[in-house]
């Protein structure tokens, strides 16, 4: 055996190759831009969002006339009726009592019971933001500042102020007695709680704007609107009425009054109440009310309706999507493409990432030319301020739903692509993204309430939650319904239900593309 | 023919159509077997029945007299349709067998030796709208009787008892049975509309893609549309929402379109998309 021949290993002579992943994404992108048809999908996608949108807004009508609502101090439609007794505060004071007793009562007709006008609608139960408690409030119209501590009858005791702004307290029950105090300090109000009169706990400081100079102090009572779920003719519909309310009132005191309590009402309440007849100074006397003191839920959001397009322009998406991987393999393209880049999960990766920011960038230009063109239509056919405040493309809300529209467009492209990829069937994967997401909406509206907030909840239609635009206040009593685009959950938790969908079929497909021969 | 003596005419007619109906038999039977020997049909004809039965059990499952106010009879559901809910799941599977039939020949350029055996396009349409269409109908028979057998078994115990004004599911009542065999012909016209696009379309994704946005967008759009005269008007000219009225079992008074127009409107569907694909498939080169 002669000793072996050194050679210099091979060399070869072609410049260092580029396999970098940015070269993966440059043939990606490459692949999806030279496909003519795949273009005219992507452009269908963005026509056919907008053209359902402003279909869906071109109808719209502002339904039931109704008393104009009251303002509240940030310019927004608030719900302000109360039954009150109160005295002036000049400056610097404080107000106590005790609340016991807090019950529901035998709910009124609305509109004080007009003929012919809806019937009542009874629960059998007092809702749970049923309240009673002390109140300081710049006057005595509809709309006004205040600051309150209340004890509720389902969440306690609150400190709730200006309309949307809400505390909690101890988890008093409403059959137990409390003591109430709110101290004003300069234009800061602190309120506490006592079990017994003697020791008290701080619940919280605010600092309302409208509480300056000369305001109201009191004691109120306020009930939250009945709620009812019925079922007819297959589809469920919610009944809602006033409620009534009444609580014991004693101890009252008011620190730095300037006496002769009376009594008022606040806003228009369905049933007029009165005082039994006992002396108001005394301070201790039992108080009815119906009506409700905090924001007005409104039931359509603008900004949703005018991005409703997206449901549909979702189904050319996510067509696009799917193809995108199983064309390689009805061509055979997915051989070349694996020799070239033979690392399969960067390969997939590459592909979502190239396909979802194209298509992001399509359902945005999708979602804002919806908004622009929408939100006008929405004005013309009655939505405006202050039921409906203004609205533009840079408010945060606004901003998430139309951004979020994209990102969701662009996470179910990408769900597309990873089931593509799980199925290698074009047909099957259409098919199966496309029943995933559209048919849910279509069944929602015949299941009732509970069944439908388990399937929005659950399948990756969630992700439409990111839409909502609208405030929800978790202290004011409104049904979710699906029907008026509501969403169970808030929108980013929606949108991460379908992220998670899109990551796990993402991780199965690279798992099932590595270990299976194409 | 060669050794036959020449016939007359009549007779050589005769002979013809008949050679011409064992032409289309043994189209037929050739696309039964195409059907029969890819895997994947199985599965899909597996799917149609398991997806209907399912589904329309889950609905009929979660669907209470809880919310009936003041008695369940209040409710008005109507609990035939309730347990055909599945035919909205099942038809997408439906739909894929009907569109694979035409559009996976011109994926795998079948198409070319399926047009040299039967070089008669007419002919070769109609045997696969025979062959899909059976085969809908039959999966279809046996999703539609599942769904109410489960319906019959689950919904009692959801409160929709004979004593609360709901009869248990029976084939013997005439709507029910309507229902039934409607729900039947539904399938069935939604594989020979998903076979007519894709003869139109020639391509797997663009007919899946059509069929679904013509089956699953009208209703969606009705959920979007405010307009109350819209929202009819999209309800009778869905082929979907059209079709499934042939569901409804009660209030039929209240409904956008009757229970046989409806499925007629969807017919119509059926008929000119078939009458769209099989022009451009004679019109055309494979």
């Amino acid at each position: 055996m002669s000793a072996p021949v050194r050679t210099a290993p091979y060399r070869s002579q072609l410049p260092p190759a580029r396999d970098g992943f940015g070269q993966l994404l440059h043939a990606e992108w490459t692949k999806l831009r030279t496909v003519p048809r795949w273009g005219l999908v992507l452009l269908s996608a963005m026509v056919v969002t907008v053209l359902v949108s402003v279909l869906a807004v071109s109808g719209s009508s502002v339904g039931g006339g109704g008393p104009a609502a009251p303002v509240g101090p940030d310019g927004n439609a608030v719900k302000d009726t109360m039954q009150l007794v109160h005295e002036r505060l000049p400056g610097d004071g404080s107000i106590t009592a005790r609340v016991s007793g807090l019950k529901g009562l035998k709910a009124p007709r609305p509109d004080g019971g007009r003929a012919g006008g809806p019937p009542a609608v009874n629960t059998g139960k007092t809702p749970g933001w049923t309240k009673a408690g002390i109140i300081i409030k710049a006057n005595t119209k509809s709309g006004s500042s205040y600051a309150a501590v209340v004890l509720t009858h389902g969440h306690g005791v609150r400190m709730q102020w200006d309309y949307t702004h809400d505390l909690a307290g101890s988890a008093t029950r409403p059959d137990e007695d409390r003591w109430l105090r709110l101290v004003r300090k300069g234009d800061v109000l602190t309120g506490y709680e006592s079990a017994d009169g003697k020791d008290w706990r701080r619940v919280g400081s605010v600092r309302p704007a409208g509480l300056t100079g000369t305001v109201e102090a009191g004691v109120f009572t306020a009930a939250a609107p009945n709620t009812k779920v019925e079922r007819a003719f297959g589809g469920t519909s919610i009944a809602e009425g006033p409620g009534r309310a009444t609580a014991h009132f004693d101890e009252l005191a008011v620190n730095g009054g300037e006496g002769g309590r009376r009594q008022a009402t606040i806003g228009r309440p369905a049933a007029r109440d009165t005082v039994p007849a006992v002396d108001l100074a005394s301070g201790s006397f039992e108080l009815r009310g119906s009506g409700d003191v905090g924001p007005l839920q409104t039931d359509t959001d603008i900004t949703r309706q005018t991005l409703s397009g997206a449901m549909i322009g979702l189904i050319p998406l996510s067509a696009l999507g799917v193809l995108f991987i199983t064309a390689e393999y009805r061509r055979g393209m997915i051989r070349t493409t694996l020799t070239a880049s033979p690392r399969r999960g960067r390969l997939l990766a590459a592909k979502a990432i190239v396909l979802g920011g194209v298509t992001f960038v399509a359902g945005l230009i999708g979602a804002v030319l919806s908004f622009q063109l929408g939100e006008p239509i929405m004005r013309r056919n009655g939505h405006k301020p202050p039921r409906w405040p203004e609205l533009s493309l840079t408010d945060g809300p606004v901003l998430r739903a139309v951004i979020g529209t994209a990102a969701l467009l662009a996470v179910i492209s990408v769900l597309a692509l990873a089931l593509g990829a799980l199925l290698r069937h074009t047909a099957a994967a259409i098919t199966l993204i496309v029943v995933m997401l559209v048919l849910p909406q279509i069944l929602i509206s015949g299941l009732p309430l509970g069944a439908a907030h388990a399937l929005m909840r659950a399948t990756p239609l969630a992700g439409f939650a990111i839409q909502d635009a609208i405030a929800r206040y978790d202290h004011a009593a409104a049904v979710c319904l699906p029907e008026e685009g509501c969403y169970p959950q808030g929108p980013w938790a929606g949108f991460a239900v379908l992220c998670v969908y899109a990551a796990a079929a993402l991780g199965l497909a690279i798992w099932r593309l590595r270990r299976r021969d194409v | 023919m060669r050794g036959t003596p020449p016939m007359q005419p009549s007779a050589a007619v005769r002979a013809t159509a008949a050679m011409q109906a064992l032409g289309t038999l043994r189209a037929v039977r050739a696309e039964w077997t195409k059907l029969r020997t890819v895997p994947g049909s199985w599965w899909l004809l597996v799917a149609v029945v398991a997806l209907t039965v399912a589904a329309g059990g889950a609905s009929a499952a979660a669907v209470t007299t809880e919310h009936c106010h003041p008695t369940p009879a209040a409710c008005q559901e109507d609990t035939v349709k309730l347990s055909l809910t599945g035919v909205w799941v099942g038809q997408a599977a439906v739909a894929i067998l009907g569109a694979l039939a035409m559009s996976s020949e011109y994926g795998t350029g079948t198409i070319r030796a399926a047009l040299t055996a039967v070089p008669w396009r007419g002919r070769l349409l109609t045997a696969k709208a025979v062959v899909v269409s059976a085969l809908a109908l039959t999966t279809g028979a046996l999703g539609v009787l599942g769904s109410l057998l489960v319906g019959r078994l689950v919904l009692p115990g959801n409160g929709f008892t004979a004593e609360a004004g709901y009869p248990p599911l029976s084939l013997a009542d005439g709507p029910t049975l309507r229902a039934a065999v409607g729900s039947m012909l539904y399938l069935g016209l939604i594989a020979l509309l998903a076979l007519g696009v894709a003869a139109l379309v020639r391509d797997t994704a663009g007919a899946i893609t059509v069929v679904l946005a013509l089956l699953y967008v009208f209703p969606v759009l009705v959920s979007l549309v405010s307009s109350e005269k819209w929202r009819e008007r999209l309800q009778e000219w869905g082929p979907a929402s059209a079709g499934m009225a042939v569901q409804a079992t009660r209030n039929l008074h209240s409904l956008p379109i009757g229970p046989w127009p409806g499925l007629g409107v969807l017919a119509l569907y059926a008929a000119a998309a078939l009458l769209a694909g099989g022009l451009t498939f004679r019109l055309r080169d494979a």
